[in-house]
């Protein structure tokens, strides 16, 4: 037996790295069990539905596991033995969004059930792009190497193409998947070669190490600083293809509205919100070791991308008939909203970018529930009325069928951000890391936000002036138990979370705190970057006021 | 005679480059879009073969990417052929001009 141990090679994994990575190993385990169970106990919508949650369970127990380690011994990396930076890694950030895309996943699973198991004996397929999608964007946010980025993000969008086009007899159907999959493929050709380029340079693929080498090039300027920055680029239209900032966003209303609609809430907010976490943690890294001067140029340019995304996103809500595609320009809004706080990451002193990243996390929690309320009364209304998710649909519904009324409503005006609701408490947090930058750039993209949630409030106001202000004669919709239920415990929690929003705050911040980054010194053996290998300047203040909470 | 070096293989790559995207712009059909973004493709795994060759700084990474690249190129092109037919069942033709349902 020891002689067998002492076979193993150097860059085998240890059991402690395998223990670190066992919600990966369990969510590829759930993905093989949902695929292989038809063949033994034969296709049944119900039955796959129940072994995706328990999949997911024992994912989110593994999960709860390694948080318990990352807590004791911080952020863990491995899986490569000879690497700094590591394929992957487990951190806060990266585990709080795994639970994060599990809560959702149930959330949509919910959705499913009550809208679409009947009609379907499809259910296997459904669940394996779904989990198989929701791997692929956990890996997104679980990097920092652009290798993995880029098999992760390939590992999201491949299902993602497919599970639009899920309905294959619908026309829109098999157009919105031909348009995702031809952007998403142009995007991903264009990302790969620039990472061909950035690899040409610096003879790694590991973003820390390109970072400590990226400052002398990008400095020095003249061909070498134009082919850096161009790779550079190429890699930053991948991202935003996946963000759906403009001008990289005509497939999105597309792709949504051809979705069925419990796709389209799953992908206006989970492929967004790996998108830009991942953003945000590529340029935190960057700048740790590229120093932020450097990237001064990548600020004002995620600043231009920033205000473009959430204008156009705002300006083009207006004309829309269809209440889906509405709901997806105001999800380009949203990321662009984000994306105006990962601008500050790469331009700011290090307490400053967390601030950006905590209220990032809260944002996306938030409209998480913002987005999956709203969706699920348009997939429950249209489910009960053959389809029509046009913006007149919704007439009369708020006498005749409150239970649905009322959460849209609640979500509504919540995605507008004004208060009494969840989303005017993330908005401020996000106004609030630009302000206390106090830097013009940041005080402009905070001007530029209020002045488009102003714009944002009237195309949202007429879906609510339907509802309640319009007559129809149109029966009340029948509503399924566990989609209404599902669909008002969102709008609820809207409130809930903005009375406790303190511990939403504290908890952000934790899990923005403890990012990892990779030991200068095993990078290059600089004594001087070392202290910024202890990355967590908020660490202290967040354990006090959670012992404040406590107590 | 004169020596093959990295300049070339560059050359080869960029060219491939400029062709892959010169295809994808002009193209209607959508498997012509797709073999522009096979040419992208290639030209990327030429030129990290090329750099890893000559700029390789003792490591093979650059080779094992342009692995995984074929192998992400291969899963693509073939999820990109399905939905291409899909197309094709809905609409009898793959001309992406046709798809103009989705609009505004």
């Amino acid at each position: 037996m020891t002689e067998l141990i002492a076979e193993i090679p150097a860059w085998f994994p240890k059991a402690s790295e395998f223990l670190t990575f066992s919600p990966e190993l369990a969510w590829v385990a759930t993905l093989c069990l949902i695929m292989l169970a038809p063949l033994a106990i034969g296709r049944d919508a119900r039955i796959t539905a129940g072994l995706a949650i328990v999949g997911i369970a024992v994912t989110a127990f593994f999960t709860f596991k390694v948080m318990g380690i990352v807590s004791a011994e911080g952020p863990q990396t491995g899986l490569t033995p000879d690497r700094t930076g590591g394929m992957l890694i487990a951190d806060n950030l990266s585990l709080f969004f795994k639970l994060f895309l599990l809560t959702f996943l149930v959330g949509v699973s919910i959705l499913w059930m009550s809208v679409s198991a009947n009609q379907e004996d499809d259910a296997p397929e459904f669940f394996v792009l779904m989990v198989g999608s929701a791997l692929g964007m956990s890996l997104m946010v679980s990097t920092q190497n652009i290798l993995m980025m880029i098999i992760a993000i390939e590992f999201a969008s491949l299902p993602s193409y497919a599970i639009v086009g899920f309905n294959k007899q619908k026309r829109i159907a098999a157009e919105a998947s031909l348009k995702y999959m031809i952007f998403g493929s142009v995007s991903a050709a264009v990302m790969l070669y620039g990472a061909s380029l950035i690899y040409g340079f610096f003879g790694t693929l590991d973003v820390a190490q390109i970072a400590l080498n990226a400052g002398p090039v990008l400095e020095a300027g003249g061909a070498n600083r134009l082919l850096v920055g161009l790779g550079m680029f190429c890699l930053f239209v991948g991202i935003a293809f996946k963000i759906s900032a403009v001008p990289f966003h005509f497939w999105c209303p597309d792709a949504f509205q051809g979705a069925k609609t419990e796709v389209t809430a799953w992908l206006s907010v989970a492929s967004k919100a790996a998108g830009l976490l991942l953003l945000m943690r590529l340029a935190h890294v960057f700048c740790m070791y590229a120093g932020a001067e450097v990237l001064h140029g990548v600020a004002i340019v995620i600043a231009i991308f920033a205000t473009i995304t959430c204008t156009v996103g705002n300006l083009s809500a207006y004309k829309q008939t269809s209440t889906k595609r509405m709901l997806a320009y105001s999800s380009i809004a949203h990321a662009g909203y984000m994306m105006a706080a990962a601008a500050i990451l790469v331009d700011a002193n290090k307490v400053e970018s967390f601030s950006a990243i905590s209220a990032v996390l809260a944002y996306v929690v938030v409209y998480m529930l913002m987005n999956l309320g709203a969706f699920g009364v348009v997939a429950l209304l249209e489910s009960k009325n053959g389809g029509d998710d046009s913006i007149t649909a919704f007439a009369g519904l708020g006498w005749k069928t409150p239970v649905l009324a009322i959460p849209m409503l609640f979500c509504l005006v919540s995605l507008v951000g004004i208060p009494p609701f969840a989303g005017f408490i993330t908005k401020w947090y996000l106004l609030a890391a630009l302000g206390e930058t106090g830097v013009g750039l940041y005080w402009a993209l905070a001007i530029v936000i209020v002045i488009n949630t102003l714009i944002s409030l009237w195309y949202y106001m007429r879906v609510i002036v339907q509802m309640f202000l319009r007559e129809s004669d149109k029966p009340a919709t029948d509503v399924p138990m566990s989609g209404a239920l599902l669909v008002n415990v969102c709008g609820v929690l809207l409130i809930v979370l903005l009375i406790f929003s303190n511990p939403l705050k504290n908890r952000s911040d934790k899990y923005s705190a403890g990012l990892f980054a990779a030991s200068p010194t095993a990078l290059a053996g600089e004594g001087a970057k070392d202290s910024l290998a202890q990355s967590s300047p908020q660490a202290g203040g967040t354990e006090s006021l959670e012992n404040n909470h406590g107590g | 005679m004169f020596e093959i070096g990295l300049t070339h293989y560059l050359v080869v790559a960029t060219l491939l480059f400029v062709m892959g995207i010169f295809v994808m712009i002009t193209k209607r059909n959508a498997i012509g879009i797709l073999i522009g973004v096979e040419m992208v493709l290639n030209g990327a795994n030429i030129n990290l073969v090329a750099f890893n060759r000559y700029n390789g700084m003792g490591n093979i990474d650059g080779q094992i990417v342009s692995l995984f690249v074929i192998v992400l190129a291969a899963a693509e092109a073939a999820l990109a052929v399905a939905i291409c037919m899909n197309f094709y069942k809905n609409l009898n033709t793959v001309d992406v001009d046709h798809g103009d349902t989705l609009a505004g």
